[in-house]
């Protein structure tokens, strides 16, 4: 088993019509065995990015960490907001810094410019971006979630039609992978805020 | 006498002083108001500015109250490049406190750790010191709210109110007669700080009332005024830095404290 | 092979660990406290690589002592338990890392309420109703979410715990003769022994 599925995840994020979601499940694990039910793994950078972070639990809190306090220094000096596109390559640089020693999990990263336009992105271990106008999958069970997202997810789609599309990808998703489940956390970012739900699913 | 003394910062003078330290804050004494009030629903910090063109661009230039952290707002009172060193330092220090306990900086560290890199430039290295003296407010969970007075050799002490800066003996006194004190004083380590019967209005009212007497120009404006509060917002602390618009509220809502410049 | 667990209730929490060192074939000792008093109000119990154990554990209470002098408070079990994960992690990439695995225990008094917090020798960190490291947890996760509710009081805890001890030592091929059990609580810790469950 590889060190990226040793503690198991699913991350996904749609892009809709003025507003992007981002959903995760609750689970960790130490391979076969669930340790804790309610594990973050999608954090708010401000009011309007969010990232998610799939992949090793130890490195998942250490780069949230980071980010938090590069975030904050940033909103200091520049004194605004980060942009989500600003953010991911700030991610991405973090990232490739360990070239030679990585930290083991591949963000996703979904939020709304200062234009209210959607932005989601991937990247891989070691920060190569991946730029989306559609979705963007994460964790364990992404290959589950790419079939999902491919057969559900359409454009302009409005926040509560991404939320029950985004939902749905997930929880299917999940309940196929051993190493992810036991519920999950869905956020919709809009313009006027952000609607954060909590789902029950198979709990296994 | 005290020519030979004072070239370096690294020694005594023969009466036992250190007389970098001593210009330091000489430099400090001309420099633009700062006032603290603490109450015991917050506290109000204001700022008098001293560059005022109509060239500037104010509206977007802060030149006096910097935010610190979450919970800590900081008055500057000096030269503002080497505040800038400073402040940049602190926030660094705050946000590796948040990376290392997951939790926000209790206010006294933040100001020690000012501190003792202020020190450390009075002792060793050579160099001069800061001149700069800050007035820093803040709130934490273990004491409540806060306002310090920090220097340039590095000292800091905690105060119900205080002013540095320009004419901060006046204001000082000023401060001592009008601030509503408790009668009985709890002291302790575990004792949160009470700011005994001040509200925020009676702390922004003070504040005004200070202002008016130790600034220099005729009538109050808040082209030449920084101001910033620090409150609890649901438990959690909320720093207002105001607007100019804001200021200008502020001056009328307390313009029966604010004595006009021909009843002096 | 060592027993390592926990439960916190509301307002408690109860750490149990085994008191056996065994290295290689032979049982060396039978009474070691595998705690580590962090402050009056937080308790660490740890297990893993022989040395480590007690290097990083010392170096941890160190530090918070300290911090607690120079700072005339203590720190919370959420800024422990952070503080703690971020010691670990941060050994985790260097030329020595310690392969010990935690829990740590606490009551905040800021907030009157108890902690629990798992962290594991990658120092993965989760805040858990309870917790168990090792062999143990496959024989004990599931007694556990069968008996627990957020709402337990101490005596349930102590007769869940209990029941736990039946289960290793009915299925578990290592015989823990003596466990060392303590509560956390707004009193500070206590320990209780193993005849008063």
């Amino acid at each position: 088993m590889s060190i990226m599925q040793y503690n198991g995840s699913a991350i996904v994020a749609m892009a809709g019509k003025g507003c992007v979601a981002i959903a995760a499940d609750k689970r960790l694990g130490q391979r076969a065995l669930t340790v804790d039910t309610e594990f973050q793994k999608v954090f708010p950078i401000t009011d309007r990015t969010y990232i998610g972070l799939p992949g090793l639990a130890t490195d998942v809190k250490t780069l949230y960490d980071r980010f938090r306090m590069r975030v904050n220094l940033y909103k200091h000096n520049e004194e605004r907001t980060i942009e989500p596109k600003t953010f991911s390559h700030l991610v991405s640089h973090m990232l490739y810094e360990r070239r030679f020693g990585p930290y083991f999990v591949e963000p996703v990263v979904a939020g709304l410019d200062k234009n209210d336009e959607p932005y989601i992105c991937g990247m891989d271990l070691i920060g190569c971006i991946n730029f989306a106008k559609d979705f963007i999958v994460g964790g364990t069970a992404s290959d589950n979630l790419y079939g999902m997202c491919e057969s559900l997810w359409e454009p302009e789609l409005g926040p509560e039609d991404l939320f029950e599309t985004i939902s749905q990808a997930l929880l299917n998703a999940v309940d196929r992978d051993a190493l992810s489940g036991w519920g999950a956390v869905v956020h919709i970012i809009t313009p006027e805020g952000v609607i954060t739900r909590d789902l029950k699913g198979r709990m296994d | 006498m005290a020519r030979r003394y004072d070239s370096r910062t690294t020694i005594f003078s023969p009466e036992g002083r250190l007389y970098q330290v001593e210009y330091a804050m000489e430099a400090i004494s001309h420099a633009g108001t700062v006032i603290g009030v603490l109450s015991k629903d917050g506290i109000v910090l204001a700022a008098e500015r001293q560059a005022t063109s109509n060239l500037l661009e104010q509206s977007v230039d802060n030149e006096k109250i910097y935010e610190m952290n979450e919970n800590v707002v900081a008055g500057v009172a000096g030269h503002a490049a080497d505040a800038n060193i400073l402040i940049n330092q602190s926030r660094i220090v705050a946000q590796r406190y948040l990376l290392k306990y997951d939790s926000p900086i209790p206010v006294e560290q933040l100001v020690r750790n000012l501190c003792d890199l202020k020190q450390g430039y009075t002792q060793h290295g050579g160099l001069r010191p800061f001149g700069v003296a800050f007035l820093c407010a803040g709130w934490d969970s273990a004491l409540g709210f806060q306002l310090y007075q920090s220097d340039p050799a590095g000292n800091y002490s905690s105060w119900k109110a205080t002013c540095i800066g320009e004419n901060n003996n006046n204001a000082q006194s000023i401060l001592k007669q009008e601030y509503k004190d408790d009668d009985k004083e709890e002291s302790g380590p575990n004792v949160k700080s009470v700011g005994s019967q001040m509200t925020m209005d009676d702390a922004l009212k003070l504040t005004c009332q200070v202002l008016s007497k130790t600034i220099d120009t005729a009538k109050l404006s808040s082209e030449k005024l920084e101001f910033a509060t620090l409150t609890l917002k649901s438990g959690k602390p909320c720093i207002h830095v105001y607007t100019s618009s804001e200021i200008d509220e502020v001056l009328k809502t307390y313009e029966s404290v604010i004595k006009p410049a021909d009843n002096q | 092979m060592d027993a390592q667990f926990a439960i916190s209730g509301r307002d408690f929490v109860i750490s149990v660990t085994d008191k056996g060192v065994a290295r290689s074939i032979v049982k060396m000792k039978h009474n070691e406290d595998k705690t580590w008093q962090l402050s009056s109000h937080t308790l660490m119990s740890v297990s893993g690589e022989a040395g480590d154990t007690a290097n990083f554990s010392e170096y941890i209470q160190g530090n918070v002592r300290l911090y607690s002098m120079r700072n005339s408070q203590d720190l919370s079990p959420s800024e422990l338990a952070n503080f703690i994960r971020g010691e670990l992690a941060a050994a985790l990439r260097s030329r020595s890392p310690s392969q010990v695995n935690l829990l740590v225990a606490g009551y905040d008094k800021g907030k009157d309420e108890a902690a629990l917090y798992w962290i594991d020798y990658l120092s993965a960190m989760a805040k858990v109703p309870f917790a168990a490291h090792g062999y143990c947890g496959y024989f004990l996760y599931s007694v556990m979410d069968r008996e627990y509710t957020p709402e337990i009081t101490l005596e349930e805890a102590k007769a869940l715990i209990k029941k736990c001890f039946e289960v290793l030592k009915t299925r578990f091929i290592v015989d823990f003769a003596n466990y060392t059990i303590k509560v956390v609580d707004r009193n500070g810790t206590h320990e209780i022994r193993q005849d008063e469950l």
